[in-house]
Formats: structure tokens, C-alpha cells, sequence
């Protein structure tokens, strides 16, 4: 296991190497942004000016070669928007995303198991239609539709909750709820899905013909071997969470490492792009890692 | 850049915020603004840069000289008078009792340091872009009075000079700030991620302002903006799209300095042909258009707002007559015109509000006039390219949707970018042009005005190198506590001196 | 011995028709039979829709803006109300559908397509390539799309391809993933092994006993992946990076309407309706096909019938 771990590690540490230097060039590839940073109507010297007080105005190679010898420093280069450390930034803006998202993927994974389970136990039934309805509706609503629309109804037209900001628990009330409408949606049909293949598997006939109950023939056995895709698709959306909370974030005014991400990007400002996406893809090869790691302690029949 | 004061601030912000929305009104005089988008940084020479003007401009850090809306001419701030020595030198009297935020004293000294730093080089300052290449030199006379030399006649100096922030001595010179120490009423306590906090500074040398702190807030979605005003988690935003602007008695409008247009690149046919550029003014349905920016909107005869130096108040602006542009298209194809070439109607994403729907309407009128226009949207890196130049060399035949800010009074700030052949934004190349432009430039008091009232009317009757659309509207939101109205500056700042509130 | 006279016989049926067995379980579960219904009217919307409006979805009426919906006072095209230019919504629906249902469609089958094959050989294999095919799919994952989109369309240009190329590779990873997680499961399995003694090579493994145990879940996130793919181009075009004006589609419209939600809801409402109709439909559906193609599940789709005597 150890030997797999280092493996992956090391592969990780090479992938993200590769990543960087994939971001590296492409950005640079999608225009000049001295024209973003300078008043319209600036004239040409001013935005040579500004290039080469930057080092824009060297080979893309040569930026390349001073940003590596940077990293070797720990030094991830200054925002060109906010003149202070990129990496500063970046790490100030994750843990307002990471809370959101830890706490959506928690909720939403633990209530769509339940829903799931409980859906699949009697397939095409009441409690199976409506559950699949409102999960697939919530699933499918565009984000800041719901978003919007829930403030106008909570905050403006009942008062119960603030219309958007940071701070106590009933800040966290609406963000959540929008973010947890896809993961939840999707999860509950997915694992209604992997639960119905289990649940029509002869150790299950068994177990019945034991007479265990139905509770514990549905999450005692049959979840327990649903599991691994719902783990995985548990994953990729949380990754997806983790890179692109941003209508939430943006809507609701938190300001996290998508909506910096977004802003970043359209305003290339490039040292915070790049910090952003190694802080994002560290948290995304890190929990791709653990995801494998569970699928070995659940299911023993998966070796590495 | 080491920040550990940031870190300290950072942490008692976020402890203040956590404490909920009870603090939110805290004393009687504090005002909450929600903004649009966070300022990036908050260097006193980025202040024309609309989200950082409205927290600093004349809240922390005060200009040398303020314009009048009205008249367009510098009134003093902190100079308090000022001469003309030569055609490149003026002379500057500057206002005593004057202390920074640090401590230090505001003199000669000082405004050349400031000046120095903002002309070095050694980082970029924005404010400086309408001066374009001059270079500056600052001598201080005396304690309290400064001469301005420059390397090209500056006949407009004072105006020019309603942009230089005064910053402390103490502020480093070789790089961008985001903790400012300027001469204004509030100063600096917070800035975070999530809010910025001004507190009143003491030691102002001027009438001391009603309101006791200010909190600066920002919400992307207008209608989030709007609905915090409304329920009283923010006082004051001062931009709402113009649909969340339902209320009368909240929402007001204001004519924010901004000239919509569409710019024709009349080197390339078949826009080279004059008739095609008439037939595109008149294709339109203005008054139709007008209605996506709202029924106070007023339709543009030139690229500067009414209230500039240079604005021809009895210059009209093009009328819809579809049939003429029909005839006009008709008689130069008749001649051999080829106007079914492909014309490229490039716009800018999120440009203004309503943009993308303008544009598309903008097309379909275009075509049912017998044109060949195709809409391409571009964000902003990429519609630069063709705003600027050098323009694409294979860009074929384009319109180019842009909008223009003019609020510093004198239409020198537009007509040499967009009519000379050396300005940025031009693509004409008129030598006689050229020399008409240049001769007004230099001109001063009536003979200047009247030399821009020509040119303006020379494009719109004649050379029609663009297609004016709007002088643009801003909508903001006021909450109840206040008594406060926007005027044409509210656009590039918010001086909290003149918020007032009802009792 | 005596024969059973051939009178005493009930006439032998002709086995029916695979087509007529799938209609019969699809009329024995309604929900599933609507959301067909739902989706062959959607189909054909987008095949005849634009042929048959006309230019009414795109011909501005700007004495029209934001016309409120459920009046018949400009017309029966006018029912669901009009956009910000004052085109009415009804017509814009049944055109759009044409591109959303094709874009959404190319870049789904696209991305399930090759993620689920990849996923395959990552999971089955334990050669180099293997990892090479999983740090990839680490790769795009942490690639913001948004990132994705502006290179593709900076460099590429703006058109519907480079969207479906966009949207593909970044819907890609789950199936990749989906794919080789299920695959290092059944790869252990006592019928993998019995094929591996029978002499059956890895292709044939991997396509013809792994592959078909895979596709039901895959299936399954493809159907809310449509829902995600809209979306996305909505976010995409709300940024200007989605499909160029004049040419729309659901997503489009939604992100247009981003603005009026409290003052003309229904120009993001009935886009946003049948985005959410579509995902539903697409989602029974293959619910439905998951049990009608499980031997073990089919039972329930099934008439009970009583053998002859």
C-alpha cells in the first residue's frame, strides 16, 4: 500500500508539473493583457511601459525558465490586479470555497445514499417517483436561478435569512442548499442505480430468505457493494465543487477560489491563474488518491 | 511583499463580520455601499479605474484640482490657485493647514514627490494615461507653491491636474499600495477580500463630513445589489441594471459621462464608401434601440457628453430612415459597390448592460437594409486587438461596438484618439485633418470650442467615421437613511462628504 | 402412443418482433412511456421546428420587450411570453431545440463515449499506459473549463464544433473514472477469469463481458450529464463564449434572462422548463432501459401470463 501511495505521489507530482506548464503556455496564448491593465486609450509607450515592467515583452520561454527558477524559491509571482502575492491570494480565497463545498458534498452525499437506498427498495413506487422527480428537478435547474430566486423569496419577501455575505449559520442556509441541488441529484439516481443491480443479486434472496429485515438487507449488505461508483461520482463532484462554486460564490458574495479563478482568467491576470489551479489541482490529485484508497478498504476484491 | 498588518486587520475584519448582520446599521451615521465588483487593489494612482475612484477619490486621497460638471472647468481643491507662465510651465498655489493620515505635512515637497511617483516609471500609474507621452517636472518654489513644466504646451494643466492623487511622503515609490495615506476626510482601517472599512480621520482640514464610517461591500448580480438596499442591509449601490430600477422613490438615474458607439473601419470596403456609413446611421430604429437602455436615455449627435468643452449642443443626431438607407445601399451598389461583402459587427462582452441584445438588434436591422453583417461576440483581451492599434492586419470590413468616457471636461480627451491619424482609436489618415485638429488643440477660451464644435460637426455631416448611439445612463439605489442623488461624477467617485441623511 | 390431436392445440403464436417486446414493457410503465412521448415530440421539434417557424423566432420586436406571458393579446406566438428584444419565447423554444438537443447530444456521446472506453483499458490493464490515461483524466480535471474555452475559442475561433470539442473534454473524466472503477471490480470476478481460461484474448474480455456490465451506469450519469452540458454552455454563453448570436440555444436564453428574474421571470423560466423537462425524460427513459435490458430486472416490465393446459 505504501509502495502504491508513493507511486501515485510521485506520478501526482509529475502530473501537476506537467499541468502547470500546460497552463503556462496556453494562457499566453490568448492575448496581451498590458491592453487590460492600461486605461483604453493609453498610448503604445505606455503599454511597452507596462509589458516590460511586467516581463511580458521577453520569449514566452524566458518567462518560462524565470518563473520555474522562481518556484524553486516558493516565489508563485505577484498579481498584476491586486500587486501582492499570487499564491497569497490564491490560499486566502480556497478555505471559503473548501468549507462550502465540504460541507454540500457532506450533506448531499449522506442524504442521497438514504434517498437512494430507500428508492431503489421499491422500485417505480411512490416514495421512488417523487424522490426521482425532485432530485432530477433540482438537478437540472440552472444554478443562479435557484440562487436568486430563493433569496428573493427568503430574504426580501419573508426576511428569515440575508440576502448573501459571510458569517453565522444562517449565511450558510441558501449557499448550501444551491450547491448541494446537483450532487444530490445525480447522486440519489445513481445510487438508486448501483442499489437496484445489488439488490437483485442471489446473496440478497439469501439474506431475505433469513429473514433479516428489510433494513438491514438494504443498507447492511446491499450498500455497502453499491458503493464504488458513488464514490466515484461523489468525487468528481467534488472536485467539480471545489473548481467551480462560482455562481454561488459570486451571487451569494463569498469570495472563494472559483469566482477568483473566473476573474483571473478573463483578466489574465497569469501568476494568480497559475496559483490558483495549482492550489486547486493539489486538492483535486490529493482527493482523487483517497478515492482509490477507499476503493481498496471497501471492496477487498480491488488490488493495486 | 511582506503583509503582516494585512493578516491582523484581516482576522478583526472577519471577527466583525461573524458577529452578523446585528452590526450592520452600528451607529446612526454609518453608511453600508454595496459595489458592483471589488476593487482590485487600492493604489491611488489606479483611481480612475471606476471601483477604486469610488472608495478613494476625495474620501482618502484628494486631487489637486476637481472639475465642474456644469462648466467643465477646474475649481481648487488642494490648489488653491494657479497661472500660466509659459506655454509648457504653470505656476501652483497650494492650500496650507494640510496634514496627511501619517502625520505629514502636505506642501511642495510633498505634491512633487507625489507627482515624481507617479511619473517614475517605476510602477504603472494609470491616472497618468491622459497625459499621454509628456514628461513632467515639478520644482518647488517656496513651501507652498510648486511650478509644472512639461515638455509640449500644456494649454489644459489644471484640468489635466484633477487626476494626480496626493500621496504621503512616506508611501514607497517603486511600488503599488493598497493601504493609501492620503489628505482626505476618512482614512484607511480595512481592506479584505470581502469588505473595505473607512473610518473619519480627525486631523481634515476641511468641513468635517456627516458621515461617521463607511463600509464597502460588493455583490456581482444587480438584482442581489438591489434587493440589499431594499432590505436595508446596504444604505447606498451606486450602479442597478435598469430593469431592477422599479421604484421611484429609491432608484434614480443619472447621466453618467459615457458615449455609446459603433466605430466604422472606413479603410476597408465597402465601408470606405461614404454612403454606406450614412445608410448605417439611419438603418437604425433609435428609438427602439433606446428602449433596452431605459426612457430617460439620450441619443447621441457626438462623442462627448453635453456639459464638455467642445459639446455642439445644436448638432442632431442621425434620424431612423430605413427607406433612405435602403436607397443609399441601392445607388452604391448601382455603382459598383460590392455591399454584400461580409461586414464583421464585433462586441464586447458585458460591455454595458444590455450590450449583446443591442448588438444583436443592431445586426438584423443592418441586414434588412441589404447589408451582409455577422455579430461576433469577443471578450475583452481579444476585442482589444481591434480597438487599439495596430489593428489586425486580416480583419476585413468591421464595426466595432465600444463605449467612451469623457469626464474631464474638454473633448482634448477625444477628438485626437478617435479623429487624428495618430490616435489610438482612429483609422482615418487625413492630413488636413490632422492640422484642423491640431490647431483647436492648441487654441484656448472660445476659439477652442469653437474649433471643436467644427470637427464634431465635420464627422457627424460629412467624413461619418462612426455611428453615435447613447449618452449612457447609470441607475442607482438609495436606501432610506440617506438623502443623497447622483450626478455625472457618481460613475468615478462617491464622496462621502456629500451623503447626507434624514432625520 | 397417441398423439395429442393437433385440434386440442392452441395455434402457435409467431414470436413477436424485438421492437413490439421493448413497446410492450415501455406501455407497462407509464411514467417511462410519457417521457418516450415527450422526447419523440422534442425530436421532432428539432428537426421540423425551424422550418416551421420561420423567422419568427429571430425577427425583433422591440415594442415587444419582456411582454408578459398567459395573454393572447399579440398573438398565440406570444403565449409564453417575450425575451428583451421582444421575440417570443414559444417560437425560440421549438428552433433552439434543434441546437441544444445536438450540441448537448455530440458532446455527451462524445465524451461517454471515449471516457468510457479509456476508462476501460485504465482499469484493465496494469501497464504504463494505464497510468498514463488516469493523470490525463487528473489533468482535465483540475483544467478549468472556463480556461479551456477561452484557448479553444481564442485560437480557434468561435463555432459550434470547438463548443462540442470544449464541452466534451471536460465531461470527460467522470466516465473515465466511472468507467475504470467498475472495470477493477469486475476484472476480478469468476467470469473473467473462466473467459481468461477459455483463451479469450483482453480485447474480447474487456468489450464483450466487461464493457456491457459498464454501460448501465455510465448510461445513467449521461442522462443528468445532459442537464450539466446545457448548463454549461448556458455559464459559457452568459460569459459570451457559448454559441454566437443569432444562433441559440435553451441555455442561451436562460443565461440571457440572468438578469430579469424578478422583473420578467419567464425569459429564464421556460428555458430553464424544459431543460428541466428534457433531463427528466432522459432520465426515466434510461431508468427504464436499465431495467428492460438487466435479465434479471426484466420481470417487472413483464405480463404474467398463464401457460396453456
Amino acid at each position: 500500500m505504501l509502495h502504491y501511495l508513493g507511486r501515485r505521489a510521485s506520478y501526482s507530482v509529475i502530473s501537476i508539473l506537467g499541468l502547470l506548464t500546460l497552463v503556462f503556455f496556453l494562457t499566453r496564448l490568448t492575448g496581451d493583457p498590458s491592453a487590460l491593465y492600461l486605461p483604453l486609450d493609453s498610448t503604445p509607450e505606455a503599454r511597452a511601459a507596462f509589458a516590460h515592467l511586467n516581463g511580458l515583452d521577453q520569449p514566452v520561454y524566458i518567462q518560462f525558465w524565470n518563473y520555474l527558477s522562481d518556484l524553486l524559491r516558493l516565489d508563485f509571482g505577484e498579481s498584476m490586479r491586486q500587486h501582492r502575492s499570487a499564491m497569497a491570494v490564491a490560499l486566502e480565497a480556497f478555505p471559503q470555497t473548501l468549507k462550502l463545498a465540504f460541507v454540500a458534498m457532506l450533506l448531499s452525499t449522506g442524504l442521497a445514499i438514504v434517498v437512494g437506498s430507500l428508492a431503489a427498495a421499491r422500485p417505480r413506487g411512490l416514495f421512488d417517483r417523487i424522490a426521482s422527480v425532485v432530485s432530477l428537478a433540482g438537478a437540472s435547474a440552472p444554478d443562479f436561478w435557484v440562487a436568486i430566486v430563493a433569496i428573493l423569496v427568503f430574504a426580501v419577501g419573508m426576511e428569515v435569512l440575508p440576502t448573501s455575505g459571510t458569517g453565522g449559520w444562517e449565511y450558510w442556509v441558501m449557499p448550501i442548499f444551491v450547491l448541494m441541488l446537483r450532487p444530490f441529484g445525480l447522486l440519489v439516481q445513481v445510487v438508486r442505480g448501483t442499489m437496484l443491480s445489488s439488490l437483485a443479486s442471489p446473496y440478497i434472496k439469501t439474506a431475505r430468505a433469513k429473514g433479516l429485515s428489510r433494513h438491514a438487507v438494504v443498507f447492511g449488505h446491499a450498500l455497502r457493494n453499491s458503493l464504488l461508483p458513488v464514490i466515484t461520482v461523489a468525487g468528481d463532484l467534488a472536485t467539480s465543487l471545489i473548481n467551480g462554486a462560482v455562481i454561488v460564490e459570486s451571487v451569494f458574495g463569498w469570495p472563494g477560489i472559483g469566482k477568483l479563478m473566473i476573474d483571473s482568467i478573463i483578466q489574465r491576470d497569469f501568476a494568480v491563474v497559475q496559483s490558483t489551479i495549482l492550489v486547486t489541482a493539489t486538492a483535486i490529485f490529493l482527493l482523487n488518491i483517497l478515492i482509490d484508497l477507499l476503493y481498496a478498504v471497501l471492496d477487498p476484491r480491488v488490488r493495486y | 511583499m511582506k503583509r503582516a498588518g494585512i493578516y491582523s486587520l484581516v482576522s478583526a475584519a472577519l471577527m466583525a463580520v461573524a458577529a452578523g448582520p446585528a452590526l450592520a446599521q452600528g451607529g446612526s451615521h454609518d453608511v453600508r455601499i454595496v459595489l458592483p465588483e471589488q476593487p482590485a487593489n487600492l493604489e491611488p494612482c489606479g483611481s480612475i479605474v471606476t471601483n477604486v475612484g469610488q472608495v478613494l477619490n476625495q474620501n482618502v486621497t484628494e486631487p489637486l484640482t476637481v472639475i465642474d460638471a456644469k462648466t467643465g472647468k477646474p475649481e481648487p481643491k488642494l490648489a488653491t490657485g494657479w497661472e500660466q507662465i509659459d506655454a509648457d510651465t504653470w505656476r501652483l498655489k497650494l492650500r496650507q493647514g494640510v496634514k496627511f493620515h501619517d502625520g505629514a505635512d502636505f506642501n511642495a515637497k510633498a505634491v512633487a514627490y507625489s507627482i515624481e511617483r507617479m511619473t517614475g516609471g517605476k510602477l504603472t500609474c494609470n491616472n497618468m494615461a491622459k497625459f499621454g507621452n509628456a514628461k513632467l517636472t515639478v520644482k518647488p518654489v517656496d513651501d507652498y507653491t510648486v511650478e509644472i513644466k512639461s515638455d509640449r504646451p500644456q494649454p489644459i494643466l489644471p484640468t489635466l491636474l484633477s487626476v494626480v492623487m496626493v500621496v504621503s511622503p512616506n508611501t514607497p515609490a517603486d511600488k503599488a499600495v493598497n493601504d493609501p495615506v492620503g489628505t482626505g476626510p476618512f482614512k484607511l482601517t480595512t481592506f479584505t477580500p470581502q469588505t473595505v472599512v473607512l473610518d473619519p480621520f480627525d486631523g481634515y482640514w476641511g468641513k468635517k463630513p456627516v458621515v461617521t464610517k463607511a463600509t464597502y461591500v460588493w455583490r456581482q448580480e444587480s438584482s442581489i445589489r438591489a434587493a440589499m438596499v431594499e432590505t436595508g442591509e446596504a444604505d447606498l449601490t451606486p450602479s442597478i441594471a435598469i430593469q431592477d430600477a422599479s421604484n421611484p422613490k429609491t432608484d434614480f438615474a443619472y447621466l453618467n459621462s459615457e458615449t455609446t458607439a459603433i466605430r466604422i473601419d472606413l479603410a476597408q470596403p465597402p465601408l470606405n464608401d461614404v454612403r454606406i456609413r450614412k445608410a448605417l446611421n439611419l438603418a437604425i430604429d433609435w428609438d427602439g434601440l433606446g428602449q433596452l437602455f431605459g426612457d430617460d436615455i439620450q441619443r447621441a449627435s457626438q462623442m462627448v457628453v453635453p456639459g464638455i468643452i467642445g459639446h455642439d449642443d445644436k448638432l442632431q443626431p442621425w434620424k431612423y430612415d430605413a427607406a433612405q438607407a435602403k436607397k443609399l445601399v441601392a445607388a452604391a451598389k448601382a455603382d459598383g459597390v460590392k455591399v454584400d461583402t461580409e461586414i464583421k459587427l464585433i462586441g464586447r462582452n458585458g460591455i454595458y448592460p444590455n450590450g449583446a441584445e443591442a448588438m444583436e438588434a443592431m445586426m438584423t436591422m443592418w441586414r434588412s437594409a441589404g447589408l451582409n453583417v455577422k455579430l461576433v461576440m469577443l471578450d475583452v483581451a481579444d476585442w482589444v486587438r481591434y480597438l487599439q492599434k495596430p489593428y489586425p492586419a486580416e480583419r476585413g470590413a468591421t464595426l466595432l461596438q465600444m463605449m467612451h468616457d469623457n469626464n474631464k471636461g474638454d473633448a482634448a480627451f477625444t477628438i485626437p484618439i478617435f479623429y487624428r491619424s495618430s490616435g489610438q482609436y482612429s483609422v482615418l489618415n487625413d492630413p488636413a485633418l490632422d492640422k484642423e485638429i491640431d490647431a483647436a488643440m492648441a487654441a484656448s477660451g472660445q476659439a477652442r470650442e469653437d474649433g471643436f464644435k467644427k470637427l464634431f460637426d465635420k464627422m457627424r455631416n460629412e467624413v461619418v467615421p462612426d455611428i453615435p448611439m447613447f449618452h449612457m445612463l447609470g441607475y442607482t439605489r438609495v436606501g432610506n437613511r440617506l438623502n443623497w442623488k447622483p450626478d455625472i461624477t457618481t460613475n468615478s467617485e462617491i464622496p462621502l462628504a456629500n451623503i447626507q441623511f434624514k432625520n | 402412443m397417441s398423439a395429442i390431436p393437433s385440434a386440442a392445440l392452441p395455434p402457435s403464436r409467431p414470436r413477436p418482433t424485438r421492437a413490439r417486446v421493448l413497446f410492450n414493457y415501455l406501455k407497462r410503465d407509464r411514467l417511462a412511456l410519457a417521457a418516450a412521448m415527450f422526447l419523440a415530440i422534442l425530436v421532432l421539434a428539432a428537426l421540423l421546428g425551424p422550418w416551421l417557424a420561420g423567422d419568427s423566432a429571430t425577427r425583433l420586436g422591440l415594442r415587444h420587450r419582456n411582454f408578459a406571458p398567459f395573454s393572447l393579446d399579440a398573438g398565440w406566438l406570444y403565449v409564453l411570453g417575450a425575451d428583451t428584444l421582444g421575440r417570443p419565447i414559444l417560437p425560440r423554444l421549438v428552433v433552439g431545440a434543434s441546437n441544444t438537443l445536438g450540441i448537448a447530444a455530440a458532446a455527451v456521446l462524445t465524451s461517454m463515449l471515449a471516457g468510457g472506453l479509456l476508462g476501460l483499458v485504465a482499469g484493465y490493464s496494469e501497464s504504463w499506459y494505464s497510468h498514463v490515461i488516469q493523470r490525463g483524466a487528473d489533468i482535465i480535471m483540475s483544467f478549468p473549463s472556463l480556461l479551456l474555452a477561452l484557448i479553444v475559442l481564442y485560437t480557434l475561433g468561435p463555432s459550434v464544433t470547438n463548443l462540442v470539442i470544449v464541452l466534451a473534454i471536460t465531461r470527460m473524466p467522470v466516465y473515465l473514472r466511472t468507467a475504470r472503477a467498475e472495470v477493477l471490480e469486475l476484472r476480478e470476478r469468476m467470469f473473467v477469469s473462466a473467459a481468461r481460461a477459455m483463451g479469450a484474448g483482453s480485447v474480447r474480455i474487456v468489450l464483450r463481458h466487461i464493457a456491457p456490465l459498464v454501460v448501465p451506469t455510465l448510461i445513467t450519469i449521461s442522462a443528468i450529464d445532459f442537464a450539466t452540458v446545457i448548463l454549461a454552455e448556458s455559464a459559457l454563453s452568459f460569459l459570451g463564449l457559448g454559441i454566437q448570436p443569432p444562433e441559440f440555444t435553451w441555455g442561451a436564453m436562460v443565461a440571457n434572462g440572468r438578469g430579469y428574474l424578478s422583473t420578467a421571470w419567464w425569459i429564464a423560466f421556460w428555458p430553464g422548463l424544459a431543460i428541466m423537462l428534457t433531463t427528466l425524460s432522459l432520465n426515466i427513459l434510461s431508468s427504464w432501459a436499465r431495467t428492460a435490458a438487466d435479465p434479471q430486472q426484466r420481470w417487472r416490465l413483464q405480463q404474467l401470463k398463464k401457460a396453456p393446459r
